[in-house]
């Protein structure tokens, strides 16, 4: 399905994102700052996390944009998202 | 039964987890034991598929700390491969997992094998024939070059996929293809560099690229590296198809085995090419060792007394015949999205009924393992080694009774 590109998800877009994809099971009431490795962020995960967000937003996340620093919480993944579709 | 032919107790067929459980523990009991094991030596998915870590030992528990969920087998290899390893259990997500290393695995069945004076393992064996009477199984074991007429009072299936059932012409069933979970491919990996959870997101981007670029087959996406708790060792896991799709793939089929040790290799060689041009973190690393085999994560089961269900271990039943707990929350690979974890309401573990040790309407049968009788939501919690150690020990324990 063709889904349009849409750029700056907030960090709470993120997170019901996050779970519509499947790639992580987030509680409803997890925070903007919640730790994701913490909830299964791992290199598998990211994997997924890469290519979706291709599709989504259609940005390449590169190696050296996953960092822990970029991939803590929706807060710091949501703002490089934001940035690298800028 | 001829007068020249071995008689024993038990024979106890496959020697992985579960048949290692069941030959020791009814060795200890006084019976004579036979365990028959196809390749040249014991553990089988922790030892020829390089599987690295006990899944299933423990109990599921928010406060920290691991907490075996079955005592007596479990408890002994587990404190076997602590000595071993130097390493204890660790918590990673939600569940407790025992790493260890494959290497020690087979030098502790050996160990624990030998010292029992009742219980004969015959290595490069598999069984090539069996009848049923009264008295017991008359069963030939053969090797590449020899066939042996062997007579067992009592027969335990370890084999993972139900082989007795297939020499006896039925009795067990297996998932229908695309729900049939995905199986692993573990390779040893020697890297020099320190395999830290930022080298490892780093990589996963590296992997992400090198599909997209088409240098490296789409099964690649999903690997996960894990250092093996020595010096520049790491284990590398992929989750394969088996076939152009899940759908063709068949772990009773020896074309479609053969063409799952291919494409498991064919990914390893071109990932750890594709790493080395990637990152001087990964230039000069190799690959140092293949599976004696794919690691099958779920075969033909039996249709026992009980079927275990995905609903039951869901809500965390328990019963009044229950031989074992099952802790392990239901992991499904069913697709490549990666695993999908499916806990249990509160935590809870399972029992699993004795009936799912035996075979339904087959006297002096025991199964263990992950060919026990459960559906296929239920096998995806049974089916680690945690658990057959347990399933194993209690079928050892059932069929001298």
């Amino acid at each position: 399905m063709e889904v349009s590109k849409q750029a700056s998800p907030t960090p709470t877009e993120l997170i019901d994102w996050l779970n519509d994809e499947g790639i992580l099971e987030l509680d409803w009431d997890f925070p903007e700052d919640g730790d994701l490795a913490g909830a299964g962020l791992d290199s598998m995960a990211v994997m997924q996390l890469v290519v979706a967000v291709e599709d989504r937003w259609g940005i390449e996340l590169g190696p050296d944009d996953l960092t822990k620093a970029n991939l803590a919480t929706p807060i710091s993944l949501a703002s490089l998202i934001v940035k690298r579709t800028q | 039964m001829k007068a020249s032919c071995e008689s024993f107790d038990l024979a106890v067929i496959g020697g992985g987890s579960a048949g290692l459980a069941a030959a020791v523990t009814a060795a200890r009991q006084g019976a004579r034991t036979l365990l028959v094991e196809r390749y040249g030596y014991l553990g089988g998915m922790g030892t020829a598929s390089l599987v690295h870590s006990f899944c299933g030992l423990y109990l599921l528990r928010k406060e920290a700390g691991a907490v075996l969920a079955n005592p007596g087998f479990s408890e002994e290899i587990a404190s076997r491969m602590i000595a071993a390893t130097g390493i204890g259990p660790k918590r990673m997500g939600r569940v407790d997992v025992l790493p260890q290393h494959p290497v020690e695995f087979v030098r502790i069945a050996d160990e624990m094998t030998v010292a029992e004076a009742g219980l004969e393992v015959r290595l490069h064996s598999k069984v090539t024939d069996l009848q049923r009477s009264d008295e017991g199984w008359s069963l030939q074991i053969g090797g590449r070059c020899d066939r042996n007429q062997i007579f067992a009072a009592r027969l335990i299936d370890a084999s993972g996929d139900a082989v007795v059932a297939e020499l006896l012409g039925g009795g067990a069933a297996m998932a229908e293809s695309p729900v049939l979970q995905r199986p692993a491919y573990v390779f040893g990996v020697h890297c020099h560099a320190e395999l830290d959870d930022a080298f490892k997101l780093q990589t996963a981007g590296m992997i992400v690229d090198g599909v997209k670029a088409g240098e490296i087959p789409q099964d690649a996406m999903g690997i996960t590296f894990r250092a093996s708790g020595r010096t520049g060792e790491v284990f590398a896991s992929l989750d394969l198809t088996g076939g152009a799709t899940v759908a063709d793939f068949s772990p009773l089929d020896s074309v479609c085995l053969t063409q799952l040790e291919l494409s498991g290799r064919r990914t390893a060689t071109a990932v750890m090419r594709w790493l080395g041009t990637c990152s001087d973190l990964w230039r000069g690393s190799y690959i140092s060792q293949w599976p004696v085999r794919a690691g099958i994560r779920e075969s033909r089961r039996w249709i026992g007394e009980s079927i275990l269900t995905g609903e039951q271990v869901f809500a965390g039943e328990r019963f009044s015949d229950e031989i074992a707990l099952a802790t392990w929350p239901m992991e499904f690979r069913e697709d490549a999205k990666g695993p999908k974890l499916r806990f249990p309401l509160d935590d809870r573990p399972t029992g699993i009924p004795l009936g799912c040790l035996r075979p339904l309407g087959i006297d002096k049968l025991w199964v263990a393992g992950r060919c026990i009788s459960a559906d296929h939501a239920a096998q995806a919690s049974i089916r680690v080694m945690g658990t057959c150690f347990a399933t194993g020990e209690a079928a050892g324990r059932a069929a001298l009774q």
